[in-house]
């Protein structure tokens, strides 16, 4: 049974050879249909919640994948507000304005004059990079030839609105630079304007006055590279004071997409020659050793092939399948290799040997391949879909290296290795010698053997230390850092960060909890309040007579579950109505006919007698009403013109402002006001954002309720100048006073719709609903760490619970910032579950294959402590607990109880062999210990091309798996045979038994 | 041949009867914005977004021909119930070199502010009209050309004069024969692409005089758009200069209120 594919091979092996040729070409011819994927926000699944509540809100508040140039002059004495940066400023944002498609499809600038830029990079590498990529580098247009920058949308001083003081107490509205400076003076309002906007300062321009920065919205992320290219290519000709950094997410990850390329098709040859070189040193024979080479190659292609075929896309996981497959693929071929060479002699027939080595060989590489494929299969469970693919790939490459290594190394032994050489080669001994391993490796098995109890001490001591590591890991990750420190991008990232409230995006939402205002019941109580403040001082009598019509409503509405606001305020309005017509009525004509007076009636207040007529029902209704009133009728008769209209109308004022009709009118604006034009509501957002900003990560947050407040500001600042003297401060007060939020929803309301028809059109709508009733407050952060942006989340869950907005309020976060914090957790969550099921599964193949639940047990012990380690080193290290490492801890699992397979499988047989644990462990540490030893360095140094990969998780993986198996080599050497010293009685006694 | 007879027949007909295209711009200005001495109307603003949600604003707008293509209109805010009696008031220039004059009142805020003139290109009230829609541009900041003639329609294109200062790179505009009302408008942007369109959807005649009772603006660059339906029509009401002042602001004239 265990020799049926072997025996097949060595009977038909150019059959082998023709169906491994026909998969190898399957595969390679996939390769060109490869697409890659380096977008972070696919680690989660496109129906995950969050997900789809983060491309929600990017529709609901048209919000877009931005690519942020950052603008930086530390030169001038002014900083990037000098005329010659603010007009290459303005220029550049024309072009990208003007960019359109010629008819030859190419991108064309048309500012200062049409021309189509030369966008090819000059690297040949880039130009290289490009071509594998498929990108085309003129690819700016969507479809239907419309530019991939949302135009519209574009975020530059020279198309933000701004809302300032123009002459004679006017109001202006423009944009920010609307023309470029010609002068000192222009470009230094054009700062100020900015610094005075809190939308603008910290975002568009930096507050130590030192940076500008572009918001290019882009329609899909796929453009951002393109677009940077662009703008890069744009400013070529910018002199070197001016300094360009290009970043943003999109910019991020497209860049880690051409990074990855070129870790992929540097790192997995550099392994494959570093694997090759190690097996020339150990077996020394080019013919031999040409058998795993193939074997891994072949298991990368297909594996890659099938991948690429299924019409995956290459996620930063499944780009490192090649380097994981690689060292795995050949270990199996290494330990037939091992044998053969070191039994060949016995036999002196190839068939034969092979017959041998795959005989004892088969369960054990069974079984190491089985663990292997389980650690990786087990990805299959986590939530994350770039993960799960890794896995089922990788498990599918391990499957494939084992039956090539049972097929094809076979064939190839049979067709291509020259018998001479093999029966030229030096005995077992005479090869053993050559290796200075093995010395090493008898002292440790004596050392193990003698020692044992020492060494299970020590290995308690790092479990436990480790174990302590392990609590002060923290889980952490942030996709820039993915770039090492000198990285550009990185560098973009840390300058931008320094000038700006951050670059970092999370969006905070607000919805209401329930789809209502407030019920009728509350209103009308609402109401009486408001009617008591308003009337009871002037008009005690009829106020009392209109809260007892509020409130027979309310009891009339008191059983109805729901009621319509309109329809109370239909009978209110009635009501009122004839209680105006009585009060405030008379004065409304009244002052509707001094509105209407002609200059002429006003030219003294004789004129105004005469045209009201002297004792007239005008001149009747003033005196009949100003008795008792605070209002002088004699003040008037000194004046004329419009300042006799204007007193007399002030004397009216003060009656039909008691209109019960315009009182109800006001009280229905406010109480059917939508939760974003409540004054409550709106302050309480901004209490909120008090509380954001005193994170020290939290560079700065916006909202509609800053908006708000600037133009509520704007709208009634007077100029402080043209009042006398002793008014200014006054004045000047009363301004600052109206930087806050307006007292009524009607007030908030028609503040709001003037910012509504600004010049960009709907620039408000990015923060809050069209509907008033949902807000999105834009929280820029200046770290992209995920525990900063976890903790921001959480400690703002918090400061709501305790301050609970007067609206009740579901508060979400979306944004690329949380999105990683989701799928952290969830990659967190995921490796744990997965770990401890294939921990579980492989303990049940443990037994299974040994048929013991002690050996089963005892299989486990030294990934378990390797595990444990490797853990606890990167707690104690402080290093991060990332993506990477979240990945390493399932395939530790399936790597590294190879070890103690092959070390108790030759235990166990070397015991039977020989009587007595003291005699096998001699053996053990010949032969067995040597071929685990070879396949541990050569996995070991095989992952180690990856130390010089450009990215920083490439580097990690390289980095822990090396040490993942030199801790299992070294934890199955020591550790198992000191256990066995330890535990002989219990694990020979009853084989021997049994076998007697 | 036959395109030479065609060609001939054309240029014939335009020489006999067709007026040129200043006289087809200045009648369909005057029938689109002129009409009577003065002109008011319950306008319904329905405003609806790329995404389908609706807003809708309520407002009565008055006019006043003021002689020499000056215009002064009078917008009195109904709806929503938080921006009613909200007042936006015009004083609308033409000559060269003058600027409109604008104010805003803003009841709950008891705020009287005059607006610096500025491009009338912005949105009017966040609708998809600005405000040039709502006043009319003047005629020499365009060069018209007649492009095409049916029976019953006009085209001319219209390209600024000052590219710089428009959103636009041009638009045409289809004139109705018949009434000279402008019955298309259509901007191209920069690049020459449609991005805009303004429509008269329904025309009445009221007091002899074509008018647009329905007209729809679409943006299409980035989808939605504003539907305005007119009711209770009236022309040469007897409006007067003086409730166009700075003092109807706060109290309403009682043309717009009643």
């Amino acid at each position: 049974m265990k020799l049926k594919l072997t025996n097949f091979s060595l009977r038909f092996p150019w059959i082998i050879i023709l169906l491994v040729l026909i998969a190898a070409v399957f595969g390679a011819i996939q390769f060109p249909k490869v697409q890659f994927d380096n977008d972070p926000e696919n680690m989660l699944s496109p129906n995950e919640p969050v997900r789809v509540f983060h491309n929600q809100n990017k529709a609901n508040y048209a919000l877009y994948d931005m690519v942020i140039v950052g603008i930086v002059n530390t030169n001038h004495p002014d900083g990037v507000f000098n005329v010659e940066t603010l007009g290459r400023i303005d220029v550049l944002t024309r072009q990208l304005l003007s960019l359109r498609q010629t008819d030859a499809g190419l991108p064309e600038i048309t500012v200062p004059s049409p021309f189509v830029p030369d966008l090819q990079p000059e690297s040949a590498r880039k130009r290289i990079l490009a071509k594998i990529f498929h990108n085309d580098i003129n690819r700016l247009f969507d479809e239907n030839g419309d530019s991939a920058i949302v135009k519209a949308e574009l975020i530059s001083p020279s198309v933000v609105d701004n809302i300032k003081q123009a002459e004679h107490g006017a109001l202006k509205i423009e944009y920010l630079m609307e023309q470029p400076p010609a002068t000192r003076e222009e470009a230094l309002a054009i700062r100020d304007d900015a610094m005075n906007n809190p939308l603008y300062k910290g975002t568009l321009v930096a507050e130590d006055e030192k940076a500008i920065a572009l918001y290019i919205p882009i329609i899909e992320k796929t453009y951002s590279y393109n677009v940077a290219n662009l703008v890069e290519k744009l400013t070529a000709d910018w002199p070197a004071e001016d300094q360009l950094y290009i970043t943003g997410q999109p910019v991020a990850q497209d860049t880690f997409g051409v990074e990855m390329l070129v870790q992929m098709s540097s790192s997995a040859p550099l392994a494959g020659l570093v694997i090759f070189l190690l097996l020339l040193l150990f077996f020394r024979r080019i013919s031999l050793i040409i058998a795993p080479m193939l074997v891994a190659t072949l298991s990368v292609v297909c594996t890659m092939g099938l991948l690429i075929g299924l019409g995956f896309k290459v996620h930063i996981m499944s780009s490192m399948i090649a380097i994981f497959l690689m060292p795995i693929a050949v270990a199996d071929s290494v330990h037939i290799l091992s044998e053969f060479f070191d039994t060949y002699h016995r036999f002196g027939d190839k068939k034969e040997t092979v017959r041998h080595v795959v005989g004892h060989l088969f369960t054990p590489m069974l079984y190491t391949s089985l663990t292997t494929i389980a650690g990786f299969a087990s990805l299959i469970f986590t939530p994350i879909p770039p993960v799960r693919i890794f896995g089922a790939h990788v498990a599918f490459g391990v499957g494939l290296a084992w039956v090539l290594t049972m097929t094809l190394v076979p064939a190839y032994i049979l067709l291509f290795v020259p018998k001479k050489m093999l029966d030229r080669m030096p005995a077992k001994e005479a090869h053993h010698k050559r290796s200075g391993l093995d010395g090493f490796l008898e002292k440790l098995g004596m050392f193990s053997y003698k020692r044992w109890k020492l060494i299970l001490i020590l290995s308690v001591l790092t479990l436990i230390v480790s174990s302590v590591g392990i609590q002060k890991i923290r889980v952490n990750d942030n996709p820039v850092k993915w770039f090492t420190k000198h990285h550009r991008i990185r560098i973009a990232d840390d300058v931008l960060n320094r000038h700006f409230g951050g670059t970092y995006t999370a969006y905070l939402t607000l919805t209401p909890e329930t789809a209502g205002g407030c019920t009728c019941i509350e209103a009308l109580e609402q109401m009486s309040a408001a009617a008591n403040a308003r009337f009871a001082g002037k008009l005690p009598e009829q106020t009392a007579q209109f809260t007892a019509l509020l409130d027979r409503q309310r009891e009339k509405y008191r059983n109805v579950a729901t009621c319509n606001p309109d329809e109370c305020f239909v009978t209110l309005i009635n009501a009122a109505q004839k209680m105006d017509d009585e009060i405030s009525g008379p004065w409304s004509t009244l002052a509707d006919e001094i509105n209407y007076l002609e200059d002429a009636d006003l030219a003294s207040f004789q004129a105004l007698e005469n045209k009201m007529g002297e004792g007239s029902a005008f001149f009747q209704t003033l005196e009949n009403k100003m008795a008792g009133s605070s209002a002088s009728f004699q003040g008037l008769e000194k004046l004329s013109g419009e300042d006799l209209r204007e007193a007399a109308l002030a004397i009216t004022d003060e009656y039909t402002a008691l209109s019960f009709v315009d009182f109800l009118y006001e009280q229905r604006a406010e109480i059917t006001a939508p939760p974003m034009k409540q004054p409550p509501m709106l302050r309480w957002i901004a209490q909120l954002q008090n509380h954001l900003e005193e994170f020290p990560k939290v560079g700065k947050t916006s909202s509609a309720v800053d908006a708000l407040k600037k133009a509520s500001y704007e709208l009634q600042y007077i100029d402080p100048s043209v009042a006398p003297g002793n008014f200014r401060a006054e004045i000047k007060t009363k301004n600052d006073a109206n930087y806050s939020v307006p007292d009524t929803s009607a007030a908030c309301a028609q503040v709001f719709i003037q910012l509504e028809g600004m010049k960009k059109k709907d620039s408000l709508f990015h923060l809050v609903t069209r509907d008033y009733r949902e807000a999105n407050i834009w929280v820029q952060l200046t770290s992209g760490d995920n525990t900063d942006m976890a903790s921001v989340a959480e400690e703002t869950g918090k400061w709501i619970a305790e301050n609970p907005p007067p609206v009740p309020m579901n508060i979400q976060w979306a944004g690329l910032t949380y999105l990683n914090v989701i799928w952290q957790d969830r990659m967190v969550t995921g490796m744990l579950s997965s770990l401890g099921s294939s921990f579980v599964v492989v303990l049940i193949m443990m037994m299974v294959l040994f048929r013991s639940p002690l050996y089963g047990l005892l299989a486990m012990i030294p990934l378990t402590v390797t595990i444990t380690f490797i853990y606890g080193l990167i707690g104690w290290a402080g290093k991060d607990y990332d993506m990477p490492v979240a990945v390493l801890s399932s395939l530790t699992l399936g790597l590294s109880v190879d070890f103690a397979i092959h070390f108790l499988e030759r235990a166990r047989e070397l015991q039977k062999k020989l009587g007595s644990w003291a005699e096998a462990i001699k053996e053990m540490f010949k032969e067995p210990a040597m071929a685990i030893s070879r396949n541990a360095i050569t996995i070991s140094l095989g992952f180690l091309p990856l130390l010089f990969a450009p990215l920083a998780p490439y580097r990690t993986v390289g980095f822990f798996l090396a040490t993942i198996m030199i801790v299992s080599w070294l934890a199955t050497l020591f550790i198992l045979a000191a256990l066995i010293t330890g535990l002989k009685k219990y694990l020979f006694k009853k084989r021997t038994t049994n076998s007697h | 041949m036959k395109k030479w007879i065609a060609a001939l027949l054309t240029l014939a007909s335009i020489n006999t009867f067709a007026l040129t295209v200043d006289e087809i711009v200045t009648k369909a200005n005057e029938a689109a914005y002129y009409a009577g001495n003065d002109g008011q109307a319950d306008v319904k603003m329905t405003i609806t977004d790329a995404g389908g949600g609706e807003r809708v604003r309520e407002f009565r707008i008055l006019r006043l021909n003021t002689g020499e293509g000056t215009q002064k209109f009078y917008v009195y805010f109904t709806a929503p119930a938080d921006v009613a009696r909200q007042v936006f008031m015009v004083w609308k220039e033409v000559a060269q070199g003058k600027d409109d004059s604008r104010w805003l009142f803003l009841p709950a805020l008891n705020l009287v502010k005059p607006i610096a003139p500025g491009d009338k290109r912005t949105s009017f009230v966040g609708s998809d009209f600005v405000y040039e829609d709502v006043s009319g541009r003047a005629l020499w900041e365009d060069t018209h050309e007649l492009i095409e003639e049916t029976d019953t329609q006009y085209l001319i294109k219209n390209t600024p004069n000052d590219p710089g200062a428009v959103d636009f790179s041009e638009y045409t505009v289809l004139i109705d024969k018949q009434t000279f009302l402008p019955v298309k408008a259509e901007y191209l942007d920069k690049n020459g692409k449609l991005f805009r369109r303004v429509e008269a959807v329904k025309i009445e005649t009221v007091q002899g005089h074509p008018t647009v009772i329905e007209s729809r603006v679409d943006d299409l660059a980035r989808g939605g758009h504003t539907v305005n339906s007119f009711s209770n029509i009236q022309y040469d009401t007897g409006l007067t200069d003086m409730i166009f002042t700075e003092r109807f602001l706060r109290r309403p004239p009682r043309e717009a209120t009643r």
